[in-house]
């Protein structure tokens, strides 16, 4: 059977060039029509740990992983050792000739000799090599490489993109030759309007860019550091002042400076550097600065596992810093969603004039995807921003006016009249400390109200599916094998993904969950919770749980194999 | 303008007496003398005694957390670069807690204006050891004195490229006024050290005890553009010399930006993004 279809995996050392290898390879399906999803595994080490970068191409939508591989392309022999029993049947491993691996039943072995062709490049585009051989096996022609090779390594020189041509030629011309055998997948082309291949992170900057982000202070922490990266290399063509800062506490401070100034401004961080910038935190909810934050977790506690996926910073997120305060915590599942829940969370903090936290995780924020190209018509809403000419009209300025849903006119420095202080402190309507019983409750009621009616505009949840008998409830990066899940298992359960955390859609969680009989929660937490925030705000305990914590995402196998055992 | 126009009618909240009243009604003469709008002044501040000092100022301020007036400062700078930045903190918010920032902030060379308040305790928590505390110094949770050597925050400025270091004393308002004056003027990050006694915690370094050792360092040959000299100038204990150690000309971090060099960020319109340029590239 030929399937249009093919997981390939490429493992080697740390720093042999895995990714790079990985991404050329999943440009090129996705040119070729395919829709992409890779994903990377890597330990924290530069030079010398194991690395692996995992491309999965159909010609569907996907946006998750299987537990099996197709072709393994090794870079070291380590590699073999480790994943050829991911092989499916069928299978094939191309690695270099020199390579000694004894004989694999029903796998194809297909050594190229990639050391002896580089030799020709002076042992260089061993990538490029590796690639042609691969898309060779794949029956496909390089007609597309050199418009993806000039993609990728623009700004090098033409020879160095035409001697990688030739070098992907031998190797491709090598398997034509030699590997007759009949490899189960051939991809064919597909025809069909142009694409774009991001991770969640490019996703978010982005989405940030659009925004009208204009200043970004951060401190790199893995994994959410690439969009720091993203922001860095557009800043100058975006007039956006991107500051690596001395520390998380500065960086939250800095954005803090900024938007107070009246620039939509961020920070992104994972959960160590979240933990330093709590304080902070409320100090932008009690002094109503519009903020957001990009929170990507990884797994902790800790340092934890640097570089692996985990979703326990949930109730960490919710409950951070001292004090109550209104705070808005959206929660993507996929990449477009994390592009649109970005430009709505910079929407969300101008309006509301609070915190907004963006949490993904490390599967979203380095995970690459094939998506359409993006809603262009998102608009700007800057809330209730002063004008220069507003504000040289209004007379006695208050900051924090007490107002029926809770939002004051906000006025920016340099703007006549509205001279005001913003403070840590609890304070009265114009700014001033005040310590007065009465005053303390009214302002907490009114920064209380703004949430409300976030609430009432915040799309909170969605549901995929209309099997009303059987729910999954989960949020974040989880929606994509479950989905997938749920098509293998022919609808035979609905999804209900919770999107945003803070406020929580309470009345519509409950109705939902109150129609259906059998619910089942998945999480990438070993505590569940998500479960344990549906039984705080709507008292349903949600006994049935899929957890996984090991630092490893979901995969369709996994969740379709727990489902299974669970919906007979 | 006159001072008058920078004041506002609220209570101070500061003991009769204390060392922050100067402080205060230098910043304003200075701001008069600059002319400077006060719409177009944000005073940045901590917490502490010190930190209530933009509540006293008809001017935009931002009283943030313990330690962190300079991120603060340093965000509103680079989002307006038209604004005057004034940022105030007291010793152990600015030595202490936020000590890390301070030397960041300097090497950046950020176009900041910083006054710490330097009583050489903690005043609002009444009466703890500060980073600047001398040693042998009594005080709440040092009641058999100070082992710890206090920090010489002059000589930090100068070994981390601070392009304006300078001390002054409550007891001295006209040369207060004149030395914010010119950290003001300053284009790069100036660094204003005042001693500023505490007179319900500080029973030490009171104004009669700065009155004895302080001496004007602008009166003596006192070179401004010398790193040796100042670093020599930092180490006087007996005699403390008060005035400009040091000053240069360097480049500021804002004027190294491109991306501000035609309109503060704040003035840039963000209605129209138009981002399929680096959508393309992901094609
Ligand atoms: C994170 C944090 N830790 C501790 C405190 C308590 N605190 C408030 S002010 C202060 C020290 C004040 O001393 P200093 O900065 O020298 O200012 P002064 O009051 O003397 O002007 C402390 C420890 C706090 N507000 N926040």
């Amino acid at each position: 059977m030929e399937r249009n279809e093919v997981i390939i995996k490429i493992g080697g050392p740390a720093g042999s060039g895995v990714n790079s290898l990985g991404h050329i390879l999943s440009k090129f399906l996705q040119r070729e029509g395919l829709y992409i999803y890779s994903s990377k595994d890597y330990p924290s080490l530069i030079k010398g740990g194991h690395n692996t970068y995992t491309v999965r191409a159909e010609s569907k939508k996907i946006e998750s992983s299987l537990d099996h591989i197709d072709i393994l392309i090794a870079l070291d022999e380590k590699t073999i050792d480790l994943h050829s029993n991911e092989l499916s049947k069928n299978g094939a491993i191309i690695c270099d000739s020199s390579f000694k691996i004894k004989g694999k039943t029903g796998v194809h072995l297909s050594p190229i000799p990639i050391k002896q062709l580089s030799k020709k490049f002076n042992g260089k585009y061993i990538n490029s090599i590796t690639a042609g051989a691969c898309l060779g096996l794949l029956q496909l022609d390089l007609t597309i490489l050199d418009k993806i090779l000039k993609q990728i390594f623009s700004g090098k020189s033409e020879k160095i993109i035409k001697d990688n041509i030739l070098a992907a030629k031998l190797s491709h011309d090598y398997v034509l030759k030699n590997f007759k055998y009949n490899f189960p997948h051939k991809i064919k082309k597909i025809k069909s309007p142009l694409k774009i291949f991001l991770s969640g992170n490019e996703a978010v900057a982005l989405a940030s860019i659009k925004a009208g982000c204009k200043f970004i202070s951060a401190y790199p922490m893995t994994p959410a550091t690439s969009i720091l990266h993203v922001m860095a290399n557009n800043d100058q063509k975006y007039n956006i002042v991107v500051k690596q800062t001395e520390d998380e506490l500065a960086a939250i401070n800095m954005a803090i400076g900024a938007s107070f100034t009246g620039v939509r401004s961020m920070t992104a961080t994972s959960g160590g550097g979240f933990a330093l910038m709590t304080e902070a935190l409320g100090l932008a909810g009690i002094s109503e600065t519009p903020l957001v934050i990009i929170e990507s977790q990884r797994a902790g506690p800790s340092t934890g596992l640097p570089t692996y996926t985990d979703q326990s910073d949930l109730r960490f997120v919710l409950h951070a810093s001292q004090g109550e305060f209104p705070k808005i915590v959206l929660c993507p599942g996929d990449i477009e969603e994390c592009y649109h829940q970005t430009f709505h969370a910079f929407n969300l903090a101008e309006k509301y004039q609070t915190p907004v936290i963006v949490m993904i995780d490390k599967t979203l924020s380095e995970s690459y995807s094939t998506i359409n190209y993006p809603n262009n018509n998102l608009k700007i809403n800057r809330g209730k921003l002063l004008s220069n000419e507003q504000a040289s009209k209004i007379k006695n300025y208050k900051r924090h006016q007490f107002t029926q849903d809770g939002i004051s006119l906000r006025a920016i420095p340099g703007q006549k009249n509205c001279y005001h202080i913003c403070s840590s402190y609890e304070h009265d309507e114009t700014g001033f400390t005040s310590e007065d019983p009465i005053n303390r409750m009214k302002m907490l009621e009114k920064r209380e109200r703004k949430l409300e009616k976030a609430g009432k505009e915040i799309k909170g949840y969605k549901i995929h599916g209309k099997n009303s008998k059987n729910l999954v409830v989960s949020w974040g990066s989880c929606k994509t094998p479950i989905l997938e899940t749920q098509e293998l298992m022919k609808n035979k359960f609905s999804l209900l993904q919770i999107i945003c955390v803070s406020p929580f859609p309470s009345k519509e969680v409950k109705n939902i969950l109150n129609k259906s009989k059998n619910l089942i929660i998945v999480e990438g937490n070993q505590t569940a919770q998500l479960a344990g925030i549906i039984k705080e705000k709507i008292g349903i305990d949600i006994k049935n749980k899929i957890l996984k914590y090991d630092g490893r995402p979901f995969s369709v196998d996994y969740i379709h194999n727990e489902l299974k055992k669970r919906l007979k | 303008m006159k001072s008058e126009n920078y004041f506002i009618n609220h209570k101070s909240q500061w003991c009769p007496g204390c060392g922050n009243f100067p402080i205060l009604s230098a910043l304003k003469k200075a701001l008069a003398k600059l002319n400077i709008k006060n719409e177009n002044a944000v005073v940045v501040s901590g917490i502490g005694c010190s930190g209530k000092i933009p509540h006293y100022l008809k001017t935009y301020g931002f009283e943030g957390v313990h330690g962190r007036v300079l991120p603060v400062a340093t965000g509103v700078k680079l989002s307006n670069n038209d604004l005057t930045v004034i940022g105030c903190a007291g010793d152990g918010d600015g030595y202490g807690i936020g000590g890390n920032h301070l030397i960041h902030a300097m090497r950046r060379n950020i176009d900041i204006t910083y006054i710490v308040h330097n009583n050489q305790i903690y005043g609002l928590t009444t009466g703890q050891v500060s980073p600047t505390t001398s040693l042998n110094f009594k005080s709440k949770t040092t009641p058999f004195g100070n082992i710890e050597n206090p920090l010489n925050p002059l000589s930090i400025a100068l070994s981390s490229g601070a392009t304006f270091v300078s001390r002054g004393f409550s007891g001295r308002l006209d040369h207060l006024v004149n030395l914010i004056v010119k950290g003001i003027k300053h284009k790069g990050f100036s660094l204003i050290d005042v001693f500023q006694p505490c007179v319900s915690f500080n029973y030490l370094n009171t104004y009669d005890w700065f009155e004895k050792r302080i001496y004007d360092l602008q009166k003596t040959k006192h070179n401004t553009n010398d790193l040796f000299a100042a670093h020599k100038k930092t180490l006087e204990e007996n005699k403390l010399p008060i005035g400009i150690l040091y000053q240069i000309k360097k480049p500021t971090y804002d004027s190294l930006l491109p991306q501000i060099k035609k309109q503060s960020l704040v003035k840039q319109n963000i209605s129209k993004v138009n981002i399929n340029p680096l959508l393309k590239e992901l094609e």
